[in-house]
């Protein structure tokens, strides 16, 4: 009988083993790739949801569909059955466990060793001091670990997770479950664009860091791209990953987001708003800003420089805005298709509209102030209707607005003339005010450590305390015209279209350091890489430090830049008067 | 994903505060009527007070099955209803060994509602305890019962390392204080390792964990009762000071050492004398030692465990949060994490969450320093113990560690007078064991 | 002479363990009656319930619940709903033809069906048997729509565990106990 007991525990342990193994993995597969909500199926969808009426596509998706669900419930049922299937199974076991060692009891051992007690307990002391020991030790481990500063290598790591996260995603889209090879493909393809097109650019990792605004992201003239080249040459391609021709001319800067580049152009025929692939810089798709309610039918008068297109698109990654000097204000979403157009009204401005636009979530901010009807302006992204509008008797401006923390929390900081305000994202509700600007303003504000920096060549440099709108400091020892500032919680960089560079103390506003370049910028400096890039009017780079402000390198491109560059991982991105090129390492 | 949520919070948010409905009411006039939809009825109090009320009486069926009868057949059928009522049918929760967090909680924060029948899963082990050992852990908690039904043979730890392991509970025990002092969680319900069999799912980490223990609870006994229970830590005390004392038989001992390797939580003590002498200064000497460590332990448990309170104050949602604010405002080109976006787009005011947060420091900071000194005492506490000398005449229970499974009544031959000698291998009339004089 | 020296350390030792056990049993005694004290004082039956002005449709209630199908469904408020063709909860947004294809269908299970009531309205019905809680077409009504639809945790399903998993995670903090004569929490009013 005892024989026959054992058998059955055996056979029942094997049986249950692989019947764990199989419901654990079931059961993780089933919370992992949480029900139903697999990337291919989003994707496919969303495809479908641009590119209508292709039936293959819908009758594909309507398959995985069914699969899925099909898929779905029937391993909920599953595994419910085999977990009753587990539990009676462990019951036999125990019980045939239970009756095989039924006879056995545990027997005192031949030649009875009496217990010693002392010895158990002398034994057991030691045991337990070193044990209490060992964790003291961990603990005291711990407070020591915790005083070194773990704050920079720890972002140096989330930084690198971030950029091996978005490859492997990557590579789980590509392999994710699925009805079939042909289905992945097939998403990844389309994902681009209209026709399947080289395949070469599949393998791309997926860049992490976009650039939104003019500036950066946030309009914040810094960016956390890692690994910028610090010199390349034009003409003999070196550090050069493409450069392609802009059809149209604009004083724009470039902005990036995904593989998308975005810029637009304009001249009297037709302004136009650009996407390039930023591995290949070739010309994705163009929307045009024409049809559209409103749109004066001769064009404004512009400086010929200044141009229609001088004001930077922006975007949230999923649509992307551009205005234009007619007041026309266009959008449209990754792929090209335009989801709406209207326009603002004509701008009264004797330069040129300039202001750039910016997006918080889905809301488009626009500067709009000119000779009259000066306004803050809040549009939704998703239909072009106006979420909020703030009127305002200031001046004219041709500044940018950006987004700062303030107090904790993001506000919109626009400086005109004659003040810098803050204004509540959401409803457009002024935080402060500070009279400080005057003249022409075409430079745009800045923001670190929750202080706003502004300048204007014909008023003075000022730092604001960004909670409470107090001024911290005035100075005007250089001040810019059109270039912009940048700021790092030290320093304040401000580059004058009269050849001085100069860095200002962010605390005191005494300047630490000076060049005198002798060239006009109007391009804007931007913090990247522990550098300050800058580029001049004439094409000549410059790369300080951005900790001492001490020149590292400088050379010449050759091309006239006047828009400010933008970054990405390990790339820069930019804008001359004749081209748009791609700089990487 | 994440995109297409931030663009529709943002909605959302203005939608809620607007709290206007886009589309109007519908008129109908094809005399269509608003279905009356019912929805599930919550728990019903008949079963809270059922469990209260099965809890007494399997209680005190086990005490009258331990003390009188002596029958180990009573107490494993115990396990077996307790396993299939308190574990599969009412799922394990509420348990006495959660409820710690619940009292705990309740004793801190004047606004939290404590219900009467988690005040009585509470106290009345504790209560039985008190008079007649650990009655709850032998067949009424669910969680030892399932251990229970599954031992087959037992294969004994060193008492050595079972009084270091044995320290795990305190310490689990001291966390949980901590953590439910605080409001930040519950962690013994987070780390239940038998939940998920109860529930038939769950954490599928901890749910492994559990289905480890099961499988050591085949050939160790009750690993999880000894090793981390936190309740029967609290039992313990009470236990070691009850009022009756369980007998392995009423016939009085013979001292026939049959029963010593039977118990499955060797809690059995045997009356030999120590092999080795040791002379009576020494022990002395180790005791002054001990009880002047005792206190000096207590300070450092408090001090190691205090200062880390801020570390540990990050279990908290709040201080959490407070924490992935400040790490995306340093870096705010990071990805920005679920709840920051949420705090923002509700329009969090940080500066209060600030407030919240230094206040919930501050009570880490006291907790924290509370349980170090727990820890650090019990540590002392139970060295002090172990060099203490204690003489037996004959083989006595260790109440502190019975969980009066009823294992050993089966291996006493007083118990069973009419049957014969269980093996011929031992013969019952080997050294009589009294300790010398 | 050697029983009576054995006796006193006996006797010392059960005399300190008397006294421990009426301390301790008076400890456990008073904290039981001060704390019998607070719970009495309190109303009955608490369960967990969603918020649902402040739930933020995350989607952390389909795959933090404690159960393998979460106790999390999505209930609909006729009274509130729109009743429109166009339901942002059941169709995607960008739909281009309104019909039941799947691409066209906001829920992966299927679980939200449509019943044409009279010119231009259509009654919409959750089947609770295949709803998994996962808040799109929550998301999508409370954006395009009325919100009449919302996440709420059914009570049949609910275990009403110590401490809610989904609370624990919930971004917005919209999971609370709520006393037994507001065992739901409902969008009732239009």
């Amino acid at each position: 009988m005892r024989k026959l007991y054992r058998n059955i525990a055996i056979v029942t342990t094997i049986f249950l083993l692989a019947l764990s193994v199989m419901l654990g993995v079931s059961y993780y597969q089933m919370q992992q790739v949480s029900p139903l909500e697999t990337g291919v199926m989003e994707t496919l969808k969303e495809l479908n949801d641009t590119n209508s009426d292709n039936e293959a596509l819908q009758q594909q998706i309507r398959e995985l569909d069914l699969l899925s669900r099909k898929a779905y419930f029937v391993k909920e049922g599953q595994l419910k059955m085999g977990f009753y299937l587990l539990l009676g199974m462990a019951l036999v076991l125990v019980v045939c466990l239970n009756l095989y060692y039924r006879e056995t009891k545990n027997l005192p051992e031949k030649d009875f060793d009496p217990i010693d007690d002392w010895m158990t307990k002398s034994r057991a002391r030691k045991y337990l001091g070193w044990a209490a020991a060992v964790v003291a030790l961990i603990g005291v481990g711990f407070v020591v670990v915790q005083q070194i500063d773990w704050s920079n290598m720890f972002n140096k790591e989330i930084l690198a997770e971030v950029q091996d996260e978005g490859e492997s995603l990557e590579v789980n889209n590509e392999s994710s479950e699925g009805s079939g090879e042909k289905v992945d493909t097939l998403a990844t393809d389309s994902v681009k664009g209209e026709e399947v097109d080289s395949a070469e650019v599949d393998d791309m990792p997926e860049l992490k860091i976009a650039s939104r605004a003019f500036r950066g992201n946030n309009s914040g003239a810094t960016s956390a791209a890692r690994g910028i080249a610090t010199s390349w040459n034009l003409s003999g391609k070196k550090n050069i990953l493409w450069q392609s021709s802009i059809p149209k001319h604009g004083y724009n800067s470039p902005v990036i987001t995904g593989r998308n580049v975005f810029i637009t152009g304009a001249d009297a025929k037709a302004r136009e708003l650009y996407c390039y692939d930023v591995w290949t810089g070739e010309l994705k798709w163009t929307v045009k800003a024409d049809g559209i309610a409103g749109s004066p039918s001769s064009m404004p008068k512009v400086n010929a420089d200044t141009g229609l297109a001088a004001s930077t698109v922006a975007t949230n990654g999923e649509e992307v805005c551009a205005i234009f000097a007619t007041g026309d204000v266009i959008c449209a979403d990754m792929e090209g298709k335009r989801l709406w157009a209207k326009n603002i009204g004509v701008p009264d401005n004797h330069y040129g509209y300039a202001s750039s636009l910016l997006m918080y979530g889905n809301t488009l901010i626009i500067q709009y102030q000119n000779n009259s009807n000066a306004q803050i302006l809040a549009l939704n992204t998703k239909n072009g209707n106006t979420a909020w509008s703030k009127k305002s008797n200031d001046k004219i401006a041709w500044s940018s607005p950006i987004i700062a923390t303030l107090g904790g929390k993001s506000a919109l900081v626009v400086m005109g003339n004659p003040a810098i305000t803050a204004y509540n994202l959401g409803n457009g509700s002024e935080l402060w005010r500070v009279e400080c600007m005057s003249g022409e303003v075409g430079s745009s504000p800045a923001s670190a450590g929750g202080v706003v920096f502004g300048a204007s060549e014909y008023a003075k440099c000022v730092a604001i305390d960004g909670a409470t709108g107090e001024t911290l400091w005035e100075a005007s020892d250089y001040l810019p015209e059109c270039s912009s500032l940048a700021a790092t919680k030290d320093l304040v960089f401000c580059a004058t279209s009269y050849g001085m560079v100069c860095a200002y103390d962010a605390k005191t506003g005494e300047v630490k350091k000076e060049h005198d370049l002798t060239t006009p910028f109007y391009s804007s400096p931007v913090v990247v890489d522990g550098k300050v890039y800058l580029f001049s009017n004439s094409g000549k780079v410059y790369i300080f430090s951005a900790s001492t402000f001490d020149l590292i390198t400088s050379f010449e491109t050759g091309e006239k830049t006047f828009a400010t560059p933008a970054f990405t991982d390990g790339m820069m991105i930019v804008r001359t008067d004749k081209s748009l090129y791609c700089v990487k390492k | 994903m994440r995109k297409i949520f931030t663009i529709l919070l943002g909605i959302l948010y203005s939608f809620n505060a607007l709290a206007v409905a886009r589309f109007p009411k519908p008129d109908f006039t094809s005399g269509y009527q608003y279905p009356d939809i019912v929805h599930g009825a919550p728990n019903e109090l008949f079963w809270n007070i059922l469990d209260v009320v099965l809890l007494i009486g399997m209680m005190g069926l086990v005490v009258w099955a331990a003390y009188k009868k002596r029958g180990r057949a009573i107490i494993l059928s115990m396990s077996l209803v307790s396993v299939l009522y308190f574990g599969f049918f009412r799922s394990g929760c509420v348990c006495s060994v959660g409820s710690i967090q619940n009292v705990v909680t309740a004793a801190v924060d004047p606004n939290y509602h404590l219900p009467w029948y988690v005040l009585l899963v509470f106290l009345l082990p504790i209560v039985f305890a008190l008079l007649f050992g650990r009655v709850f852990c032998s067949g009424v908690c669910p969680l030892g019962a399932l251990q229970e039904l599954i031992n087959v043979r037992n294969f004994r730890l060193s008492r050595a390392v079972s009084a270091t392991l044995s320290m795990i509970p305190w310490i689990y025990l001291a966390f949980t204080i901590l953590y439910a002092a605080t409001r930040s969680q519950f962690l013994i319900c987070r780390l239940d390792p038998f939940i998920g069999i109860f529930r038939l799912g769950g954490d599928l980490g901890v749910m492994s964990f559990g289905i480890m223990l099961l499988v050591m609870s085949i050939f160790i006994g009750r690993p999880f009762c000894q090793f981390l229970c936190p309740y029967g830590a609290l039992l313990s005390v009470f236990s070691a000071l009850s009022w009756k004392k369980l007998e392995i038989t009423d016939k009085g001992c013979i001292n026939c050492a049959l029963c010593g390797v039977s118990c499955p939580v060797d809690a059995i003590r045997a009356p030999q004398n120590s092999r080795t002498k040791e002379e009576r200064w020494r022990g002395v000497k180790r005791i002054i030692l001990f009880a002047i460590l005792l206190p000096i332990l207590t300070v450092a448990g408090s001090v190691l465990v205090g200062t880390q309170s801020d570390a540990l104050s990050l279990a908290h949602k709040d201080v959490y949060l407070y924490e992935l604010l400040q790490r995306q405002e340093a870096n705010p080109e990071l990805d920005e994490p679920l709840e920051v976006e949420t705090f923002h787009a509700l329009g969090g005011d940080i500066e209060e969450l600030k407030a919240k947060v230094d206040d919930i420091r501050g009570d880490y900071q006291f907790y924290a320093y509370l349980i170090g000194a727990l820890i650090g005492f019990v540590i002392g506490f139970k060295l002090l113990k172990l060099s203490l000398k204690r003489g037996r005449k004959t083989y006595e229970i260790d109440m502190a560690r019975c969980t009066m499974c009823g294992k050993c009544f089966n291996y006493c031959p007083q118990n069973q007078p009419t049957r014969r000698a269980i093996s011929s291998r031992t013969s019952i009339t080997s050294k009589n064991n009294i300790p010398d004089k | 002479m050697s029983e009576e020296k054995l006796k006193s350390p006996m006797d010392r030792r059960n005399f300190l363990r008397t006294c421990s056990s009426f301390v301790a049993g008076g400890v456990a005694l008073a904290s039981g009656g001060l704390l019998a004290a607070k719970a009495s004082a309190k109303e009955g039956d608490v369960f967990w319930q969603i918020d649902p002005y402040k739930c933020t449709q995350c989607g952390r209630c389909e795959t933090d619940c404690v159960l393998t199908v979460s106790a999390v469904k999505c209930f609909h408020a006729n009274r509130v709903c729109g009743y429109c063709d166009l339901c942002g909860g059941y169709y995607r947004p960008n739909v281009k033809e309104l019909n039941t294809a799947a691409e066209n269908m906001m829920c992966p299970t299927g679980a939200i069906t449509r019943e044409f009531v009279e010119e231009p309205y259509f009654e919409y019905t959750i089947n609770e048997e295949l709803c998994t809680g996962c808040g799109k077409c929550v998301k999508g009504c409370t954006s395009f729509g009325n919100g009449s639809l919302f996440l709420q945790i059914d009570q049949d399903k609910c275990q009403q565990c110590n401490e809610c998993a989904i609370a624990k995670v919930c971004p917005s903090d919209a999971i609370q106990r709520v006393p037994n004569d507001h065992a739901y929490k409902l969008k009732d009013h239009a």
